[in-house]
């Protein structure tokens, strides 16, 4: 109760305070007051202040008395009720009529007084100079933006809500083939791929949820377009917050179709083979990888290799021959089954993998394919009859990765040319083991090279001029721990084919020039003048010259105590190369002997205008002398003379051999009969007691 | 028809427009939270987690927000999980709607003239739909779409009898709005500008249906476009008004035609997410 009379102590205002206030409306300059009283069943206005003179444009004479519904014309008849209410205060926002006939918005706050009669009415213009202009500027600038977004090459999507879009642009419409209407809304989503649509949504959600770092991100989508075809786009969402609205967002699309293309293309040209479209050795790695599952036993590896492919390019020229490989491709993929891989290998090789296979399978497979190549080719007018040798492999639980199945229809595959070409070879158990046996050997070499127990023996050479040991032969030997002794014939050739040469043509180098050094400070002048080390065809190369300096060096030796042997077959792989890298030797200061002369196809020719000192006599020619057949040796002794080469003979098993040997010129020995191979520390001893004898 | 000299004459001697006026206000009392997101007239500033707090306490009204967001309408697909997220994606104008939806008994159909709602959603379908050419926001005319038959239904609260015989009766749009105007002295569009401009919508909401009646008016042409496109899918015996006519020439009839469609598509699921 206290509260009700303080309220309406509050309301009744004494009259100086309602002077006060009264005064201060009828002169505002920023609020424009009217009064409006009903005066029978008209509403007219009674009263208005300097500003509502002013705003109107009527004389204050005039406007007294005026019907409010000229003032507000839009309310129709009955309407001003909805204005001039008695119980509460209303508000509108109305065009008020001036003197001259032109239309002010306003907004019109209407108060009742409280008898019910009388109104108070009080205008504010909505729209001062300041105002229009920044709307105008806002406007200019929307409309710039929607123009820009227009014609923006860019395909554009704008969401004001969820993923409702509020405007697309042309290059959206072109991109999808659809007109504007038909996307607006959430018709878009229907030229998102179903199978990409969730993505999409995702991200767009992502994005609508959230500002800052987070309010961008961006999904890869297929668009189908009108036509049915499809577009591979990257749609990239940004958030977009609009004050008073919610939260949108800006999508602009990247059309990545060509690029994939592009991108798929080069991925294809990584994978496949140029020439005959065949998948590559890569691909052939992968598909056999992913399929592999160590023992399921399901997939199986044909290989297959042309036989005498190089007649065909040597005789009727590389076209031809490409040629013949791309017809191969092709009857190799229509001879195999639907799923089965063709790749090609190498240059005339093929592998067909297969899943789901036995055995038998796999073989009547390669039966087929051999058969299909066999048929004949019509090459530049020549017809060919290809064949191939096939290697089979099927997975087996011994198979424990993926690239030990095409390894061993690889093995497989040589093991039938070595059977005579033209065959089909399962790759069995024993072969298999011989393989895996054959691979823990390299491995084990490497280890032997690696930690220097490839050891060296050394076998004496005597001159025949007066029976003096003048030089050794270096002679490597590899005692395995568990095999025993292996022989330079199965471990030399091992290492060729492994890539282990040049470590063990090192090792011996190194090694004999250690051991020389050793003598020389064990013997002194009873030490071996000469050592004579064995170098593979593949040491011929540019770096020997300087392996060979560097040993020297490395043990303070003179170039003239090392003799580097070369087989003849070494020399003639290639001639021009093995020329100048004998002469590079040679000036060196090194000598250099030609091995197993005589069992290789040397041009004489040619062995007059390499730097060679010396040649070995190949002890097959030597054996023979046991029979009375001096002929060839007698030839190379002969031929070696008169080129002003010296000779040496190897394998002299007799004393008689040696005899005449000496008889026919040759200028050193070296057998078993005469001294076998000795260890360092045996040489050194032997040395030095021959060199007591001749003392 | 001669319009009446003054008020009074106007009104059908059973009906009082200020009872109903006052009517509005006695609505607020019964559902706070939906009367005070309505009253967030500020909405530049209204934020989406502080309009969510407020939408938090009407759970009624929250889940329908919910609903709505996750409604084929939005796309969404069932991604909006949180409130605030789904005010974001309705947008505030979305939710202020909904909260006058709730706050007017919108959502009560028993007491609504006889497909009423069918008529809104394809009102607003028609109007969100129709939007881009108007240079207008589709949310903005959607909210239009949803609200423009408020008068409709505070006329049908007020009179439940008199406008349910005057709604059989004529299906057209004029002839309702003349009738509506014969018997209680204004029309129910009219009747809901008054509503909103009292609740302080924008501007943007009220002035279309102020002039929806002036075929001259071009900010009333999308809610006359609207309406006629809402007949054509609602009233199977609608004369066809020339669509280039009620949109001062932005529409042509070949225009028309998707929008049937999509407005047909839509307007179930934006119903049942607004109601149901």
């Amino acid at each position: 109760m206290a509260a009700r009379s303080r309220m309406t102590n509050e309301h009744q205002a004494s009259p100086e305070i309602v002077a006060a206030v009264f005064h201060a409306a009828s002169i505002s300059d920023t609020m424009a007051i009217l009064t409006v009283e009903a005066v029978g069943r008209t509403l007219r206005v009674s009263w208005s202040n300097d500003k509502a003179v002013q705003l109107l444009g009527y004389a204050r004479d005039d406007l007294r008395a005026l019907p409010v519904d000229q003032l507000l014309p839009s309310l129709a008849a009955g309407e001003l009720k909805l204005l001039l209410r008695r119980e509460r205060s209303a508000r509108m926002t109305l065009p008020v009529r001036t003197a001259t006939g032109a239309s002010v918005e306003c907004v019109v706050a209407a108060a009742p007084a409280p008898a019910g009669r009388l109104w108070t009415l009080r205008l504010f213009s909505t729209a001062t100079e300041t105002e229009r202009a920044l709307r105008a500027t806002a406007d200019a600038h929307e409309r710039r933006f929607a123009t820009l977004t227009e014609r923006s090459p860019v395909p554009t999507l704008l969401s004001e809500q969820g993923m409702r879009l509020a405007h697309v642009n042309d290059a959206f419409c072109a991109l999808v083939g659809l007109q504007a209407e038909e996307l607006l809304g959430t018709g878009w989503m229907t030229t998102v791929h179903p199978d990409d649509l969730d993505a999409v949504i995702e991200e767009a959600a992502a994005v609508l949820g959230g500002g800052g770092e987070v309010g961008e991100g961006e999904a890869t989508a297929r668009l189908v377009r009108a036509d049915g075809t499809e577009r591979t786009t990257v749609i990239r969402f940004s958030h977009l917050f609009t004050p008073g609205v919610g939260a949108g967002f800006v999508g602009t699309i990247e059309d990545i179709t060509e690029r994939m293309a592009f991108e798929a293309r080069l991925a294809h040209q990584a994978n496949h083979d140029p020439l005959t479209g065949l998948p590559n050795r890569t691909l052939l790695a992968q598909h056999v990888a992913e399929r592999f599952r160590p023992g399921d036993g399901q997939l199986a590896c044909i290989f297959l290799d042309l036989d005498n492919f190089k007649v065909v390019n040597d005789s009727l020229g590389h076209a031809a021959g490409d040629q013949l490989l791309v017809e191969l491709a092709r009857r190799l993929r229509t001879t195999v089954r639907p799923g089965d891989l063709v790749a090609r290998f190498g240059g005339d090789e093929f592998v067909v993998v297969c899943q789901a296979v036995v055995e038998a399978d796999a073989v009547a497979l390669a039966e087929r394919i051999a058969e299909a190549l066999r048929r004949p080719v019509s090459l530049g007018g020549v017809e060919v009859r290809p064949a191939a040798s096939v290697g089979v492999t099927v997975q087996t639980a011994e198979h424990t990765a993926a690239e030990e199945l095409i390894r061993d229809c690889d093995i497989a595959m040589y093991q039938a040319k070595a059977a005579g070409k033209g065959r089909i070879t399962v790759l069995d158990s024993d072969a298999r083991a011989q393989a895996r046996d054959k691979l823990r050997l390299v491995a084990e070499l490497r280890e032997a090279i690696d930690r220097r127990e490839i050891t060296l023996m050394y076998q004496p050479i005597f001159s025949t001029e007066d029976g003096t040991a003048v030089a050794v032969e270096s002679l490597a030997r590899w005692q395995h721990p568990v095999r025993g002794a292996i022989t330079p014939s199965t471990f030399v050739p091992l290492a060729e084919e492994s890539g282990l040469v040049s470590g063990l043509g090192l090792l011996v180098l190194d090694e004999t020039c250690r051991q020389l050094a050793e003598w020389d400070q064990e013997l002194g002048m009873a030490a071996p003048a000469r050592a004579n080390v064995n170098v593979s065809a593949l040491q011929l190369d540019a770096n020997l010259r300087g392996h060979v300096e560097s040993a020297l060096r490395r043990h303070g030796l003179h170039p003239c105590r090392l003799s580097i042997e070369i087989t003849e077959s070494a020399l003639m792989k290639d001639p021009a190369t093995a020329r100048r890298v004998l002469l590079e030797l040679r000036d060196l200061g090194v000598q250099v002997s030609i091995d197993d002369f005589g069992t290789g196809y040397s041009s004489l020719a040619y062995l007059r205008h390499l730097p060679v000192d010396c040649l070995k006599v190949d002890r097959s020619f030597v054996a023979e002398l046991a029979d009375g057949h001096s002929e060839i040796t007698s030839a190379v002794i002969a031929l070696a003379s008169s080129l002003g080469l010296c000779t040496v003979a190897e394998g002299v098993e007799t004393l008689e051999q040696a005899a005449e040997l000496a008889r026919l010129g040759a200028t050193y020995l070296q057998g078993f009969s005469l001294a076998a191979p000795l260890t360092g520390d045996d040489a050194a001893a032997w040395f030095a007691a021959q060199h007591a004898m001749e003392a | 028809m001669t319009p009446p000299a003054a008020p009074s004459l106007a009104l059908a001697p059973t009906f009082d427009l200020e009872r109903v006026l006052a009517s509005i206000d006695r609505m607020s009392a019964q559902r706070p939270v939906a009367a005070h997101i309505v009253a967030q007239t500020n909405s530049e500033q209204a934020s989406a987690r502080e309009l969510s707090r407020i939408l938090a306490a009407d759970v009624a009204l929250a889940s329908r927000v919910m609903k709505l967001a996750n409604s084929a309408f939005y796309g969404m697909r069932g991604r909006v999980t949180s409130l605030q997220f789904a005010v974001t994606v309705v947008g505030f104008a979305t939710v202020r709607t909904m909260a006058t939806v709730a706050l007017t008994d919108l959502d009560d159909e028993s007491r609504l003239p006889e497909d009423f709602w069918e008529v809104s959603t394809s009102l607003a379908l028609a109007a969100s739909t129709l939007a881009p050419r108007f240079a207008e926001r589709p949310q903005d005319a959607l909210c239009l779409g949803l609200l423009a038959q408020l008068g409709v239904a505070l006329l049908h609260h007020n009179d439940p009898v008199g406008y349910a015989e005057l709604w059989a009766e004529d299906r057209s749009f004029a002839g309702r709005r003349s009738g509506e105007v014969q018997r209680y002295g204004i029309s129910a569009l009219r009747l809901t500008s008054v509503a909103l401009e009292q609740w302080s919508f924008p501007p943007g909401m009220v002035v279309p249906l102020k002039q929806v009646d002036d075929p001259g008016s071009f900010q009333g042409a999308l809610l006359r476009a609207a309406f006629e496109i809402a007949a054509r899918l609602t009233d199977d015996g609608h004369q066809e008004i020339p669509i280039e006519a009620v949109s001062c020439g932005q529409l042509r009839e070949r225009d028309v035609v998707g929008v049937l469609d999509q407005v047909r598509l839509d307007a179930e699921e934006l119903r049942a997410a607004m109601l149901d």
